[in-house]
């Protein structure tokens, strides 16, 4: 009984509300919130996205953070062949010599190979040509001072303007860890910069323990 | 015993269902001239030597099959030009030693997923690219590169006078059981065992070549 005694004072007060000439107002905020959700969509990440690594971005020199691991470029230059304590490799037009160093913040650990991250997306990772002596891969990064190494690749020179240098942890095997950190540097390649490395690339560099 | 008003009105001649009878049989009688309901099967498309084949993550140009003897040693190579149109550096890989096992696989030699007649070779088959610094094994976004895959035959049987390679392709999709894209073999599935899909048969006569 108390329902139904209840019943026309609501009644009345929707009426109300209608008579107040929202019901149009209303629709239009609904379709309009109902936009905007549908709309907000294109920034939900998609499922590559959302298990990409965390990126510490820097540029040229800077000590990059990342976390676990800090790492600095000090040097991008171009080379014909490149000199280790082995041999000295020939590259097919040029290799894009990085000087890094690094360190860590806790643990020692080593450095994943780099991979060199270009302008329009593509990825490419360090030669396999070069002999891994003297490469960031190579010598344990332990906490408390900064170790040096090169990182070598054999990229077109379409591929160098804006090119970025990504650094990560070597991964746990079949375990795919969240979130692991990387460090990308912008190795700063200005078109001009980027003529000049691919045009006049010096003949050897040489990565010989002196 | 019929009923009393159906009587008067002379009842329809039924046309509809004998109609309707006709055009199935019609019909059945089409399907049967042309073979019957049975699936037909998927024709492979056959490619020969200088064919190039767009595999997806890789184009792939199928050049030559030689046979040579270097110091005793037999060899039959298969060269490739092979284009990465994906957006990362991959590995060659080495071709699955059973077709069934090829759908995981990722990399170049993953698509190739049979070799008939089968090469008999004890120390398996060696992937590599040619470069001016020696080999490599890695293929870099929009570089084209020369692939060879070697096999050292054994004992001193003739090399086969030639190889037909089933050839599979690549798709970018997500995986089985995680929601990521990556590029994998397109493969079918059948009683939940899952085969690589061969996308073309390439035959190549394989040449000898004089040793040097």
């Amino acid at each position: 009984m108390n329902a139904t005694q209840a019943t026309p004072g609501r009644r009345a007060r929707r009426n109300k509300r209608a008579r107040g000439g929202s019901r149009v107002g209303g629709i239009l905020a609904g379709l309009a919130l109902a936009g905007a959700a549908i709309a907000a969509q294109v920034y939900a990440l998609t499922p590559n996205e959302i298990d990409a690594p965390l990126t510490a971005a820097g540029s040229m020199g800077d000590e990059v953070d990342a976390w676990r691991f800090s790492v600095k470029a000090d040097s991008v230059t171009t080379a014909k062949a490149v000199q280790t304590d082995a041999k000295t490799v020939p590259a097919e037009q040029f290799f894009l010599v990085v000087g890094l160093s690094a360190t860590s913040a806790k643990e020692p650990t080593n450095i994943a190979r780099p991979t060199l991250l270009t302008a329009d997306g593509n990825s490419y990772t360090v030669t396999d040509k070069v002999d891994t002596s003297r490469l960031i891969t190579r010598p344990f990064v332990q906490p408390g001072f900064w170790i040096g190494g090169y990182a070598v690749f054999e990229v077109p020179a379409d591929a160098l303007e804006g090119a970025r240098i990504v650094l990560r942890l070597p991964g746990g095997g079949s375990f795919v860890e969240p979130y692991s950190p990387e460090a990308e540097i912008d190795l700063g390649i200005d078109e001009a910069k980027a003529k000049q490395l691919s045009s006049s690339p010096q003949d050897v560099y040489s990565l010989k323990r002196s | 015993m019929t009923e009393p008003s159906g009587e008067p009105s002379k009842p329809k001649r039924p046309v509809v269902v004998p109609a309707l009878g006709l055009v199935a049989l019609t019909a059945l009688g089409i399907i049967a001239l042309l073979g019957g309901l049975k699936e037909v099967p998927d024709t492979v498309p056959q490619l020969a030597k200088g064919a190039v084949l767009d595999q997806g993550r890789y184009k792939t140009q199928f050049l030559d099959a030689v046979y040579h003897v270097e110091q005793d040693l037999r060899f039959v190579d298969l060269t490739f030009k092979v284009t990465n149109q994906g957006q990362d550096t991959t590995l060659l890989g080495l071709p699955p030693t059973k077709w069934e096992s090829a759908f995981t696989g990722q990399n170049f030699a993953d698509s190739i997923v049979r070799i008939t007649p089968a090469v008999k070779t004890r120390s398996g088959p060696l992937l590599f690219v040619t470069s001016k610094a020696g080999e490599t094994r890695q293929l870099h976004p929009n570089v084209p590169a020369t692939v060879t895959l070697r096999f050292k035959l054994d004992g001193q049987d003739p090399p086969p006078a030639k190889l037909t390679l089933d050839v599979a392709g690549f798709e970018y999709e997500p995986g089985f059981n995680d929601p990521t894209s990556h590029w994998s073999i397109i493969s079918d599935e059948e009683d939940d065992k899952f085969f690589p899909e061969v996308k073309a048969q390439v035959t190549l006569p394989v040449t000898a070549k004089e040793s040097a």
